[in-house]
């Protein structure tokens, strides 16, 4: 409840952003749509803030569907929506994108704040710390642990991922450009996350003083799509996400990638399902099947083995969703 | 015995309510937006732990910082904090955001005690004792008949264990006022109250100033819903910093702590077995159930309910939790009485192979006063939903993954008003009408159904009665709750009109050599014997220069108590997902005399949706190690936004002897029997109840596998 003073720059190139951001304890701020309700909710407090959104250059969506698609950061995640190339091309992104918040949010909200917010946990939230450990003891086991993940339950960071533009973005094979003071560097989307082994550090590989300046996605080949599960249908989170990208060989699946939200604290790539698929005729049996590999090695929380049969039928919906093979629809 | 027009021109019409542009334009002031010359920001400072002792409390630093111009500590080194949110001192500033600095910077030390914050941990064995009279207080037992023997006779019974979490009110406009002293001995204080009188009562008391002294203005509000009835804590410190500093004090909570502390429904959980003979006449009932207000109790609830059950025995235990205490909630105790009622009764109709309604019907006490009302109800709203045509048995919702079913639930409500408020009217010589009353309008339409009766009885429209309520210097009106304001405050409009009206003819009749017995208003007209003779202004320039005032008391023949009503549902539920989607509600409503049918069916919307968050979304979510509210926020504590609005069938029981009760309040019982209704349509729809409101994806998935796993399923 309580902001803390800080300092306010408003650069409007990316050379002065990283001049900006060099300072220490520096974060970059675009739609702040996650940032400021951390800093209201004294879980962030930098001591400066450089807003991002008037370099222009990091805004806009290029390309087309045969060159692939480049997006830049600081593109808002309306304009996604708008993107006649995302949404011929990527239904797994544009689907997703469309379904983040609410219409508000994606006119402030930026592809480049959604990719590097942080997780919602709700211990985080109420200041308990990243990994919310008390006394040795972590209060997600303890306690209300319904929206945590069921994979890499065996170590301490048990909240999940929050950015559910990375799941289908991954599963495309998107890479993302940083620069920072050393210059550019490119990297597959994936590798923007971990699963922090202390409290000391992030669950993001982005370094302070660096700049997320755009993702690219290589053109699509074969097919796409994303299933999102949520209790409500106005402004809510996904419980479960699924994201799925095919490649088909005749109607034999050739290649698979499946990514998942919700279910761990890195964006959760199935490939048990991906190989359950690979090499079959996608079909209501087949996605169902790969939906049940997909969980064959969840380690569900104490109270959130619901997230178990979702992760299911979120990877079969989604790959039948790519596949249009609608039967939940029928 | 005083009646209303047989054949009224406006009331039970549709009207627009008087407010209602201002409202949706902004132009509305709410309390929360009226900012005094020179008012500062008043912050609260209140406790992050559930259950802890106050070491010490040191305010020097705060005091020195900037803008800061008063400090009031609440509780002191030793005062005993039981719950996250119970208040600790206060700070008004200059800003808001200085005041919030100056919070930061009061040192408290705190000797944190051993808490509970969950029904189970507080009634464990070895439990931390948090209430000195233990943690668990029985509730009045009820003991009908021999439940034994009654059981003997039952050919189905059954057992089922169902439970409603805690939620809170999240009016949308928070718990607060803004206080501004007149001169050394007079408040005016601008609140968020659904109840001005004792608002102004409790500043009065503080103060120890006179009742007169305190003004109290609400001129309209954001939301109360039973939460709202007094100052509170909160707001006798904005006075009291209002007072140290020598400003305008405003103090409204923030929406976390308006969740911890501003008040919230109890928990309802139980087990509960009843019985019946084959033919579907219920025999008997057991049922252990509990339930959490927090510290302080008063997690009582009606059951059985609604239903005539021979034999019952029942035991309740109050469960004191480190939570913020619970406040009357729209229809104290009946939704969760309703929920647990009428999932057994579904459950045991469907034991029986009946169908729910018939089941109900049969069940339904032979002389009570609701059950013709209930079976002229369950007739209209089973038409509206479609029941027959529509509704299969349970478990036969479609062959498909997105399973369709139908449930209904029955409730009743009390509503009656009191008899002891007033209302001025006044007609002024330019032909301008005031009404008067300290009443509030907390959203139901008060003000717009005082214009509507005045309207009604001089022959006007409604947008020429000026309706002055939320004034607590005002005649004393009745506290916006327990559905009470309409039926209070009518009769008392009534007789101010109607003796303004008859004052009007005493000044006029001798001007046009009539008797006053010849004169009547229709039109804007004054009438002689029924011919139209002068307008109403002109009638209203003979008075000269002085107004007429008329103060109004209660008349008996205009209000009533006592309703029903039952509310049907229509869900759509994905068996692989748990997502449960309400297609249609129907609610059938009866409440005596509707004055205003826009507003009416408002309350009842109002209600339907408040259910529906209830039903489907709203739980408040505590940690049990750190004890502090996980989702005191409005993302994860989940509310519905439009499109998860479903349509809504609203449908008034007034046959003429309804309208011949009189004025009977509504703002309650649309709102008691969603929730259930809903679980039972769930239940209907994927063949297995799910006990654990709200029907959540995770309520309902863990009871299909609940199921699967006993091989039901």
């Amino acid at each position: 409840m309580t902001m803390k003073a800080f300092e306010y720059a408003s650069p409007s190139t990316l050379d002065l952003a990283l001049k900006a951001l060099a300072a220490p304890s520096s974060e970059a701020l675009s739609g702040g749509t996650d940032l400021l309700c951390r800093m209201k909710d004294d879980v962030a407090a930098p001591e400066r803030l450089v807003y991002l959104k008037d370099v222009k250059d990091l805004a806009g969506v290029k390309g087309s569907a045969a060159e692939g698609v480049t997006i830049g950061a600081g593109t808002l995640l309306a304009s996604v929506v708008a993107s006649e190339a995302v949404k011929a091309s990527y239904p797994a992104l544009w689907q997703t994108t469309l379904e983040v918040g609410t219409p508000q949010i994606r006119n402030m909200a930026t592809v480049g704040g959604n990719l590097l917010q942080r997780p919602r946990c709700w211990y985080f939230r109420n200041g308990f710390g990243l990994l919310a450990m008390q006394e040795g003891k972590s209060l997600v086991r303890l306690g209300d642990n319904r929206y945590h993940s069921i994979f890499m339950t065996d170590g301490d960071a048990l909240f999940t991922s929050p950015s559910s533009l990375a799941v289908p973005l991954i599963a495309l094979g998107a890479t993302a450009t940083i620069v920072g003071p050393n210059g550019e560097r490119t990297l597959p989307v994936e590798d923007l996350y971990r699963a922090p082994r202390t409290d000391k550090q992030r669950e993001l590989t982005i370094e302070p003083g660096e700049i997320l300046t755009k993702v690219t996605i290589p053109p699509a080949k074969g097919k796409n799509a994303s299933y999102e599960i949520r209790a409500k249908q106005s402004h809510d989170w996904p419980i479960v996400l699924a994201s799925v990208n095919l490649t088909l060989e005749g109607e034999t699946v050739s290649a698979a990638k499946i990514m998942l939200y919700g279910v761990a604290p890195i964006p959760w790539r199935s490939a048990a399902a991906e190989q359950a698929l690979i090499g079959k005729k996608l079909s209501v049996e087949t996605a169902e099947d790969a939906g049940k590999a997909a969980v064959k090695n969840a380690q569900p929380l104490s109270m959130n083995q619901f997230k178990v049969s979702l992760t299911t039928t979120a990877v079969k919906r989604a790959l039948l969703t790519a596949g249009g093979m609608k039967y939940w629809e029928a | 015995m005083a009646s209303w027009p047989e054949h009224p021109r406006l009331i039970g019409t549709r009207i627009p309510r008087v407010d209602g542009m201002a409202k949706a334009s902004g132009r509305a002031k709410y309390p929360s937006d009226v900012r005094p010359e020179g008012m500062l920001f008043g912050v609260m400072l209140y406790s992050p732990h559930a259950h802890a002792k106050i070491t010490s409390i040191d305010t020097t630093a705060a005091e020195k910082m900037p803008g800061v111009k008063a400090v009031e500590v609440i509780a002191k080194a030793g005062a005993t904090l039981r719950y996250q949110g119970d208040d600790i001192a206060a700070v008004a500033a200059e800003t808001e955001e200085q005041a919030r600095d100056a919070i930061a910077a009061i040192k408290v030390v705190y000797e944190v005690l051993p808490h509970v914050v969950t029904e189970a941990a507080s009634m464990a064995d070895g439990a931390p004792k948090i209430v000195n009279t233990g943690n668990v207080r029985k509730g009045r037992a009820i003991t009908k008949g021999n439940v034994n023997d009654a059981f003997k006779k039952a050919d189905a019974t059954i057992e089922g264990t169902y439970s409603a979490p805690v939620i809170t009110h999240v009016c949308l406009e928070t718990h607060g006022l803004t206080a501004k002293w007149d001169d050394k001995d007079h408040i005016t204080a601008y609140a968020s109250t659904q109840a001005v009188g004792p608002t102004a009562a409790e500043l009065a008391g503080t103060f120890n100033i006179p009742f007169t002294n305190v003004t109290v203005l609400t001129e309209v509000m954001g939301g109360g819903f039973g939460s709202k009835f007094g100052a509170d804590l909160w707001g006798r410190t904005a006075a009291q910093l209002a007072q140290k500093a020598g400003a305008p004090v405003k103090m409204f909570l923030d929406r976390v702590q308006e969740h911890l502390a501003a008040g919230n429904r109890p928990s309802a959980s139980g087990t509960v077995k009843m019985g019946a003979t084959k033919d579907g006449r219920l025999v008997a009932m057991e049922a252990h159930t509990h339930g959490t207000g927090g510290v302080r109790g008063g997690a009582g609830f009606p059951l059985p309910y609604v239903y005539d059950v021979p034999a019952a025995s029942r035991t309740h235990d109050d469960v004191m939790v480190n939570c913020g205490g619970a406040r009357a909630m729209r229809a104290p105790g009946h939704p969760q009485g309703c929920i647990l009622m009428e999932a057994a009764m579904d459950d045991l109709a469907e034991k029986l192979g009946m169908d729910p309604i018939d089941f109900r019907i049969k069940n339904l006490a032979p002389n009570d006063f609701h059950t013709p009302i209930y079976l002229g109800e369950l007739a209209i709203g089973a038409e509206a939903i479609g029941w027959k045509e529509n509704r299969k048995p349970r478990g036969q919702g479609g062959k498909g993954p997105i399973k369709k079913g139908f449930g209904v639930a029955l409730h009743q409500w009390g509503g009656g008003g009191t008899q002891d408020k007033q209302v001025t009217c006044i007609i002024n010589p330019d032909g301008s009408v005031e009404l008067k009353s300290g009443t509030q309008d907390i959203g139901t339409g008060a003000r717009t159904i005082l214009a509507v009766i005045a309207a009604e009885i001089l022959g006007l429209e409604v947008g020429q009665i000026k309706s002055n309520i939320g004034n607590s210097t005002f005649p004393t009106g009745q506290p916006s709750g327990g559905s009470t304001t309409s039926p209070s405050m009518a009769p008392p409009c009534y007789s101010a009109v109607t003796a303004a009206r008859d004052a009007l003819f005493a000044k006029v009749a001798p001007a046009l050599g009539v008797q006053p017995a010849d004169l009547d208003v229709k039109g804007g007209k004054v009438l002689v014997k029924g011919e139209p003779k002068l307008t109403w202004a002109e009638a209203c320039r003979k008075l000269g220069t002085m107004p007429i005032s008329e103060l109004g008391k209660f008349q008996p023949g205009l209000a009533s108590g006592g309703v029903g009503g039952c509310q049907f549902a229509e869900v759509e539920v994905d068996v692989e997902t748990g997502v449960v989607r309400v297609k249609k509600i129907v609610a059938v409503q009866d409440s005596g005399l509707i004055l205003d049918l826009l507003t009416w069916e408002s309350q009842v919307y109002g209600g339907v949706i408040g259910g529906l968050n209830y039903g489907l979304f709203e739980e408040r979510i505590m940690d049990p190690t750190t004890g502090v509210m996980l989702n005191a926020d409005m993302e994860m504590y989940k509310l519905a936004g439009a499109s998860d609005i479903p349509e809504i069938i609203v449908k008034a029981y007034d046959p003429p002897e309804q309208k011949a009760r009189g004025v009977i309040g509504v703002g309650e019982p649309p709102t008691i029997s969603t929730a259930a209704a809903i679980g039972n349509a769930v239940s209907n729809a994927i063949g297995v109840r799910v006990p654990v409101w709200p029907m959540s994806p995770r309520n309902v998935l863990n009871a299909l596998a609940a199921a699967a796993t006993e091989g039901k399923a």
